[in-house]
Formats: structure tokens, sequence, C-alpha cells
């Protein structure tokens, strides 16, 4: 077996596997805890309209904030869009997801996805960087941290590599290097950082519901 | 069997060849295989010397593919004559003889030959049941060991015997493997492809005669020159894909402009061969250029890597239904955590509470109350 | 407004207060003797029960981004990445992976278990250098609640025996005595009479079935006397039926158990103010200017006694400001010609959304407010709240906190500050005096009152 027909094949196979299993096993989970509910009145009503309204205000940044966290907020935003641009619209990648699902939907022009999976892989080394550099963030960084930013990003290097055909490795090897690199990040996904993909919603919702009953929009 | 000892260039003549046709022969034959003009009149000189070598090519499990490559053209060419210039004592197909006078021919040639001859194999050698595939009573398995044991070289034509090919497929019911499986103290060349393109086969052919010698190889022995560069990199529709520009089927817009096919399957990328340089039919045309993908076929285990027709980026066996069935088993996991979870939780909160200290009249009231 | 303490008692009142404040540390008891592993295991009890699906799926919705230093006036102040506010759950995040998580099974292999040297160090980054502000709560992408996780920290460290000397004071006293500073019940007695004399008429003491009952705080009865008074005389000038409690649960409303982290201290202080009010039969309580006895009443009484409460609970500038904006209490229109800005509480403000009516107050009076450029639920912090401002320990922290806090304040122009907190309050006179500034500091309450309007014709409005 070459490592291509390991990488599309079993490596893959496993990888979805474990990412399933991972995914729901945690979810689940979480669904599961107990919740604890406030006895006293509520100071506003429509609780779950403003919870609902918190997940998605705290997409934009407060204004009061713009001067410290504008720039990592924008980039925060750009990359999380062009991740997702670039894995469910670019022309491979649909017929990748045609396969295993059996449908499909329209892709993107190479034109717009590959500027834009350029733009997104350089955000990620960016924040890489200071995550490394910037002092604050470095004491708060552990494993996780590292590992989740630099297992996102490989895809988009072998995926670069592949598309423009490096002469320094076969095709082959290329594209089994970026399915292995989808591998590890499918693997990675639920016990890492990255399942914030699942909470980050009912995050902000809980928080929503928790100040508006004391009247603040949060 | 007639074994008059007649050069090449003496049997060339015989035959009408002119000089020069044959002059420019060998200046291809230089070029296909990379070498350097000069070298175009010593393959000539060593070719018109050349007395012809004893080839006995082993057809196993295959379907004669490979030899209609070999000798199917519109008109007889300048490379069907390369067997003119090799002694070809035995060929399933080709030879005149039959049974047992056809054996005893290649045991003859074999004998006068023994550890000079070259062994051409087709098809891939079973190694479950014998009866499978036998030769006047004998096992593939062990005609090869046998054949091989005194041969200079052997050159599997065709992706069965150097790769096993299509009986190697899953589930292999034979038990097929190639050659390189079976003889392990020779020089092997492999030419694969389904069939190989018969401009390979002869310039391997030409370079032992010329240079005595195997042409450079890769790491799954094939020769260099053909097998070093993919599909895709040469393929004329290459500048579609760049743009991304693909077919969609094979008769929509995409497929009359000549786009690229990497979305119906093509696995040019993926496929080292000359298709796209030396194309079929004397140079007439390949897969791509007549509107189909190449189908991989001279690689290693093309037959069972995914569909012919589905994308080199899908996987080949992570389906809707494998993916549910890791649902499933994800949900029972959860809810076993989620339960023990609530159980602890519970335990936690009925649990009377100790974690507060006493303030010093307390402890003292509990002191005096002991 | 009559004047109930002049300016010259209250900064006496003040100097003696600051003093007695600073050496409270000394007073308290010894800290409660306890081996390690009985740390650990007191602190983790009280990690797993506060830790509930909400809890989870907050924690496990941080990225470790950062933004939430930005937002902390501790981390801006002195940029030192440990007070990172995420980085104050590390503990917590630890006890849940380990114990509680879905992939807990996992996680145990993984994760090293805390120790009660990590419970040591977590001391200074939950007290000193975090007053549950819950600014950070408002920057974060994921929305994650770090100041009330850091209020579950502080019960874990008080259960650890960790809770910093000046709170253990403060939690004891109140425990033994249900008030603050002293300020027993002799004491209150002696103020509301002397209250009582400069007003000029009887104030009304556990009175049954009053419409409402004004709760006052040790800080008050000492030092801000002029925010109780002024909330006396409005009240008495809208011609409200309402009454104060002569017994500590009736009339304390600080709860030290709160703020040290001690738990049952907190519920058994509540508890007794609920029994207290509901054996007055009032149908509303109005809390002193003292940020977080409005959230511990408003939203605690119900918690503490397992069912939800008959009366309704508003803090001083809420039941006023509402007053206001439906026209039952005029104000008076001055002249200020120099700009106010105005302090948020973060307990009454971004905790408590009591946001709209002291504005609406501060118009009524005439007043231009400059709004500071982080207002209402994006307050800064005074600096001191959560109990802070008593902790010797915290003074660098608190001073960083001020000048961030202060520095927005002078940007507006402003020349006033009014405040209806009385820790705010304390904090800023504290600051004040450290840094030499003088920005006057004025108590909400006892604006209202400098701006009822003439008695004659308050009259007619009390009709």
């Amino acid at each position: 077996m070459s490592l291509l027909d390991f990488a599309r094949g079993p490596a893959l196979q496993w990888a979805a596997v474990i990412f399933v299993i991972g995914m729901l096993w945690r979810t689940v989970g979480l669904l599961l805890m107990l919740r604890s509910r406030p006895l006293s009145k509520d100071r506003k009503s429509g609780l779950a309209g403003a919870g609902v309204k918190t997940m998605f205000s705290r997409f934009l940044l407060p204004k009061v904030f713009a001067k410290r966290v504008g720039f990592q907020f924008l980039l925060g935003w750009v990359w999380h869009v062009g991740f997702v641009l670039t894995l469910f619209f670019f022309q491979v990648h649909v017929l990748f997801f045609k396969g295993v699902f059996g449908f499909s939907w329209p892709a993107l022009p190479n034109a717009v996805v590959l500027p834009v999976a350029a733009v997104t892989l350089g955000i990620l080394l960016i924040l890489l960087v200071r995550r490394m550099t910037n002092p604050m963030l470095r004491y708060i960084s552990n494993f996780n941290d590292y590992s989740s930013v630099i297992v996102t990003l490989l895809p988009f290097v072998t995926g670069f590599a592949t598309f423009t055909h490096i002469p320094a490795l076969a095709y082959e090897t290329l594209l089994a290097l970026h399915f292995l690199s989808v591998a590890l990040l499918l693997v990675w996904f639920p016990f890492s950082k990255l399942f914030h993909v699942i909470t980050v919603l009912p995050s902000r919702y809980i928080l929503g519901v928790k100040f508006w009953r004391r009247g603040v929009e949060a | 069997m007639t074994r008059k000892e007649l050069t090449l260039g003496e049997r060339m003549q015989a035959r009408g060849v002119s000089r020069r046709a044959f002059l420019r022969y060998c200046a291809t034959t230089a070029s296909l295989l990379a070498l350097p003009p000069a070298m175009a009149p010593r393959i000539a000189a060593a070719l018109e010397a050349q007395r012809r070598p004893s080839v006995i090519w082993l057809s196993f499990q295959e379907c004669t593919g490979c030899t209609e490559s070999l000798t199917r053209s519109a008109s007889p060419s300048i490379e069907s004559m390369i067997f003119e210039t090799i002694s070809l004592d035995y060929h399933h197909t080709l030879q005149a003889a039959a049974g047992h006078q056809a054996e005893e021919a290649r045991e003859i040639a074999m004998k006068e030959n023994w550890g000079n001859y070259l062994v051409l194999v087709d098809g891939s050698i079973p190694t479950g049941n014998m009866g499978y595939s036998t030769t006047a009573g004998e096992s593939n398995i062990e005609t090869l060991k046998r054949v091989a044991e005194g041969a200079a070289a052997v050159i599997s034509i065709g992706t069965c015997s150097s790769f096993g090919g299509i009986p190697y497929a899953n589930p292999n019911p034979t038990g097929a493997v190639s050659v390189s499986d079976v003889v392990k103290d020779k020089p092997i060349v492999n030419i694969p492809g389904c069939p190989p393109i018969p401009a390979v086969m002869t310039s391997v052919l030409a370079h032992y005669l010329a240079f005595g010698s195997l042409p450079e190889l890769d790491h799954l022995n094939r020769p260099m020159v053909f097998y070093g560069q993919n599909i895709h990199d040469r393929c004329y529709r290459r500048p579609f894909y760049e743009r991304g520009q693909f077919a969609e089927s094979f008769d929509d817009e995409g497929a009359k402009k000549g786009w690229c096919l990497y979305k119906l399957g093509c696995k040019g990328p993926t496929t080292y061969n000359a298709c796209a340089v030396l194309k079929w039919n004397e140079g007439t045309s390949f897969p791509i250029e007549s509107g189909h993908g190449c189908l991989g076929c001279s690689e290693p285990n093309f037959w069972d890597a995914g569909s012919f027709y589905s994308p080199l980026s899908t996987s080949t066996r992570l389906n809707a239904g494998t993916v549910a069935l890791a649902g499933a088993v994800g949900v029972g996991v959860g809810a076993a955590a989620g339960v023990a979870a609530r159980a602890r939780q519970k335990k936690i909160k009925s649990a009377p509470a100790k974690a507060w200290t006493p303030t010093k009249a307390e402890a003292k009231a509990e002191e005096e109350s002991q | 407004m009559t004047e109930v303490i002049t300016k010259q008692e209250r900064e006496e009142a003040f100097a003696m207060f600051y003093g007695m404040a600073a050496s409270i540390g000394e007073l308290a008891e010894p800290a409660p003797e306890m081996t390690d592993e009985e740390r650990v295991e007191r602190a983790k009890e009280v990690f797993l029960k506060g830790i509930d699906n909400n809890v989870a799926v907050q924690l496990d919705a941080c990225v470790h981004c950062g933004a939430c230093a930005q937002a902390c006036q501790f981390f801006l102040g002195t940029e030192d990445p440990k007070y990172t506010p995420i980085h104050k759950l590390d503990l917590l995040k630890k006890v849940y992976k380990r114990e509680l998580s879905p992939m807990s099974w996992l996680n145990k292999f993984l994760t090293p278990d805390i120790t009660a040297d990590d419970l040591r160090d977590q001391v200074e980054l939950v007290y000193d250098s975090c007053t549950m502000c819950g600014r950070c709560n408002m920057v974060c992408p994921s929305a994650i609640n770090i100041g009330d996780m850091v209020a579950l920290n502080r019960s874990a460290m008080a259960a650890a025996g960790l809770a910093p000397a000046e709170l253990r004071y403060m939690r004891d006293g109140q425990e033994a005595d249900g008030t603050i500073f002293g300020a027993d019940e002799d004491l209150f007695n002696f103020r509301i009479q002397d209250i009582e004399q400069k007003l000029g008429f009887e104030i009304p003491i556990d009175k049954k079935g009053a419409d409402v009952l004004l709760m006052t705080s040790g800080l008050d009865i000492h030092l801000f006397a002029d925010a109780t008074g002024g909330a006396i005389e409005t009240l008495h000038h809208m011609g409200v039926d309402f009454t104060l409690a002569s017994k500590t649960p009736g009339y304390e409303g600080a709860n030290f158990g709160s703020l040290s982290g001690y738990d049952a201290t907190k519920k058994k202080l509540t508890k007794d103010s609920t029994a207290a009010i509901e054996e007055l039969g009032v149908k509303t309580v109005i809390v002193p200017e003292c940020g977080h006895s409005y959230p511990a009443l408003r939203f605690g009484a119900a918690e503490a006694v397992g069912r939800d409460v008959k009366f309704e609970v508003m803090t001083v500038s809420e039941y006023f400001g509402r007053a206001v904006m439906d026209g039952r209490l005029k104000l008076e229109k001055k002249d200020h010609p120099t700009p106010i800005a105005l302090h948020d509480p973060c307990k009454v403000g971004r905790w408590g959304g009591v946001f709209d009516e002291p504005r609406a107050i501060l118009k009524a009076c005439g007043y231009d407010l400059h709004e500071t450029e982080s207002n209402k639920q994006y307050n800064f912090c005074c600096g001191g709240g959560a109990g802070n401002f008593l902790l010797p320990s915290a003074d660098k922290l608190k001073r960083v906190g001020y000048r961030i806090k202060m520095g927005e304040i002078e940007a507006t122009g402003a020349e006033e500050l009014v405040v209806s907190c009385g820790s705010c309050r304390m904090n800023f006179e504290v600051g004040k005096v450290k840094a030499g500034d003088s920005m006057p500091v004025e108590s909400l309450a006892a604006i209202i009152a400098a701006h009822l309007p003439q008695k004659d014709k308050a009259e007619g409005d009390r009709a």
C-alpha cells in the first residue's frame, strides 16, 4: 500500500471515525451534565432571545475594546472565514465532500479561493508568532494552544504544496501528506481547544441569558 | 528451429529497411532513452553488429494485451522490427510451435544460452492452487523460478508482471504476485502499463542490446526516462487545472472545451508514465486527449485505488455509513461520560458541606457540646 | 439637603476609619490549621460543586486568545502576564478536566492534579488582583463568565483556609455580630437618632407592614452618613411609607461571607436578612449604596432560602431613579457650571443592570454628565471592589486600577465624580490621597437629597 493509498484510505477513515466519536462524546457528555437554575426573579423577560442575541453580537467587538483588541479580533475573523471558504468551497474539496456525503454544492473559482487560503495561512503564521513572542500570550499558552495552531495550519501548507506541486516531492507524496495533515487535524480536533467550534455559541448564550436576567446586554 | 547467425544490419538489408530509416530509429531510441545524440551511431553500430540474443517470453495470468500492444500497429513499424534483432525462442502467442515442441524449443534455448538469455514476463504469478495457471503441467511459479535461474535479466512487461496488476486486485483469488516477489537474485526491469507503450518496451531492449546493460531505474525498477515524470506535469490540459476549469461530466461544455478531467477521476497527477509525451498509435493520441481521464494503469494497485471516476481528492474508504457508525459510538461513549459526570455531580451536591471553616466561636461551641 | 454630616466630620471619621481598616489583618484570628491534603480536598470539593453544565461549556469554549487581559485594569496597569483573567481559572480548569469533563477518563492521565502550593499561589490572583468586576466577560469572544468563576475560586480558597486575614476578620466579625466594622445595634441607633435630629423628623423603625425597608451598612453608619441621610430624607420627602430595621439582619446590607468566599456565611447572612425582611412584611427593600449588597440580596435571597421571595429588592440609585423616571419624584434642576462624571459600580451596573436610573437622576438635577470612555456594562472598576479596599497586600494593584479609572474620568473633563457605592467611594478617597488628586467624590443619594424641591412646592407633588 502506497503512502497515498494509506492516506486516502485507512488514515482518513480512522481519523474521521475518531473525529466523529470524539466530537459526539464530548458534546453529549456536556449536554448531560447537571445545570443549576437561578431561583431569583429575572429583572428582564425574553431571556432566550437575549441569549441568541449575544450569540451573534459577540461576533462584533464592542467599540470600547477596539483599540486594544481590534487587531487580533480582525485577524481572528478573517482567518476563520478564510478557513471555512477554503475548506468547503475549494473546487477539489467540494469533490471530496461529494465523495463522502454523496451530494455537493457550488465551489468558488480558484482565483478567489487561492488568495483567501494564502491570507488565512499568513494570519495563522502571524498568530503563531504572536503567541510565541507576546509575553502575555506566551505566559498563558500551553501545548494545546501551540499544537492546535500548528495542526490547523499544516493542511494549508501541504495543500499549497500539493496544488502548486513543489518540485521537492512527488505529487502523490504531497497529496498524501495533505490527506495525512487533514487526518491529524481531525484526530486532534475533539480533544483540543479546537472543540470550541461546538461550545462557543452555547457559551455566549449562557452569558447572554445570565446577564440579561440582570438587565444587562452582554 | 533455424539458427542463422546474421547480424541485425544484415537482416535489415535483407528485409529492405533502408540505412537511413535504421539510423533514424537509432537516433529516436537514443533520444527516448535521453542519451546524447552522439550515442545514436554507437547504438547503430552495436545493433548492427549484435548477434541475436535469445529471449524467452513467459506468459502467466495475462490477457495478451501487452503482446497486442507490441505487435499490433497499422503498418509494420521499425519498433516491430526490433524483434528481428532478437531470437524470440519461446512465446505462446507468436511462436509457430505448439505443445511439446514449444517446450522443447525453450529447453534448448535455455541450455544453449544459459546465463545470457533475457526473460520477458507478462502476467502475474498465482501462488494459490497451482491449477489456476499451468503450462505443460508445470505451475507458473515453478516455470518462472526455473527459467529465471539462467537468465541475464528479467523484464516484466505490463502491470501484472510488474506489480500484480488486475489478478492481484482485491480479493486476489489466485494469490497473484509480481515477478519481483518471486525472483530475487536477478536484475529486474519493470515496464508497467496496461498495456505498456510499445516504444518503451523496445527502447529498453535496444538499450540492453546496445550497451549490454539495463537503463537507469527508479525505486520501482522502472526505467527512469519513461517513468520519471507524471502524466499531469506533461499533460496539455494542465493550464485548465491551474485555472480551476474542470469538466464536470463527459458531455458537458467543459468536456467539449477540453478542460481538465481531474474532477472526472483522472489519475494523471499520480501516474508516472510517458503517455502524454510518446502517446499511442504512433503518436496519435492518449487517453486524456481522447477525453477520458487517466486510469493510472501503470501504477501499483491501480485497480484498488478507488473508483476510476472519483477524483484523487476524495477518500477511498470513507463514506456516510462509516461516519454514521462512528456517530453512534460517539453518542454512546458521550452518554456514558455524561451519566458518570451527572452521578458525580449529584454525589458532590448531596455530600454534607464541610468545605468551610468554623469560626472560633463555633469551634468553641462544638468543643463544649462534646 | 440637610447636612447630616459635615465635611470635616466626614474627613475625621475617614482618617480614623482608614487607620482601623489598615490594622484589621492583625486583629484576625490565626488562619485555620489544615494539612495540605485537606486544603486540596476542600478546594476541589468547592470547585466541583460549582461546576455545572454552564461552567463546563464555558471552560471548554476558551481558546486562550488573551483578549481578556486587554479588558483587565490590573493587567493593563502592570503588564504582568500572570494577571491575565483567564489564567486565574487555570486551577478550576484543571479540576474540571480531571474530574468532571466528559473526557475526564483521558484527561486524568494527562492533567496533573492541583497542589496546595498551587492554591497558595492562587490567592493573589483571585483576591488581590481581581475584583470580580467582570469587564473581561464583556470582551471575551466566547463570553466566558470569568468574574463569577473567580468568585468560585475565592470560595475554594476560603474553604482551603487561604482567604486573606483581612477578609477572614471581616467575615468572622459579621458571622458573630451580623454587622461589619463593629457597627452594632447601639451604634446604628445612635446614628439614626443623630440623623433624626438633623433632619428634624421621626425616622420610622421596625414598622411592620411598611411599603419600603431601607437598609444601610457598617460603612455608611461609620462614614457615609450622608448617603443614608440622603436616602431617608428623599423617602420622607416623597411620602413613602418606609421603615428602617433596628436589628442587624434588617439593616446591614454588606455581606462579607460573599466577598471573602465563605459560602456558608454568605448564605446564612442573606437568609437572616430575608427572614427579617419577610417578618417586617415590606414590599420593597432598598439596599444601601454598597455595591455587592445589591446582587447579594437581589439575586442571593432566593438562592439562600431555596425559593423565590415575595419582596422586591432595589438599590438606592435604582429606586430613586425609577421614581424620577415615572414622575413620582420631582427634583429641582439646578445650575451646575461644571460637568460631572458617573461611576457605575460593577456590582450594581454590569452585575445588576442599573444604568439608566442614575443617569435620569443626574439629568433631573441639571447636571452635564460626561460619560467615561468605558461606561455602563463596559465600565472600569474603581480598582478596589470586592473587599479589596481592605487588603494592604493589594495596595499597589489598587493604585494601578485607580489610575486607569481616574484617567478615564479626568479625560471626560468632569470636575466632580458621583458614585453610588460605598466601597468604590472608599477606594476613590484613598486613591485620591495617595495620588494627590482632588476630584470631589459625591454620593448619589446625597445629590438626590440636595436637589429636593422646596417644601411648599413638594407638598403639591406629594398629594
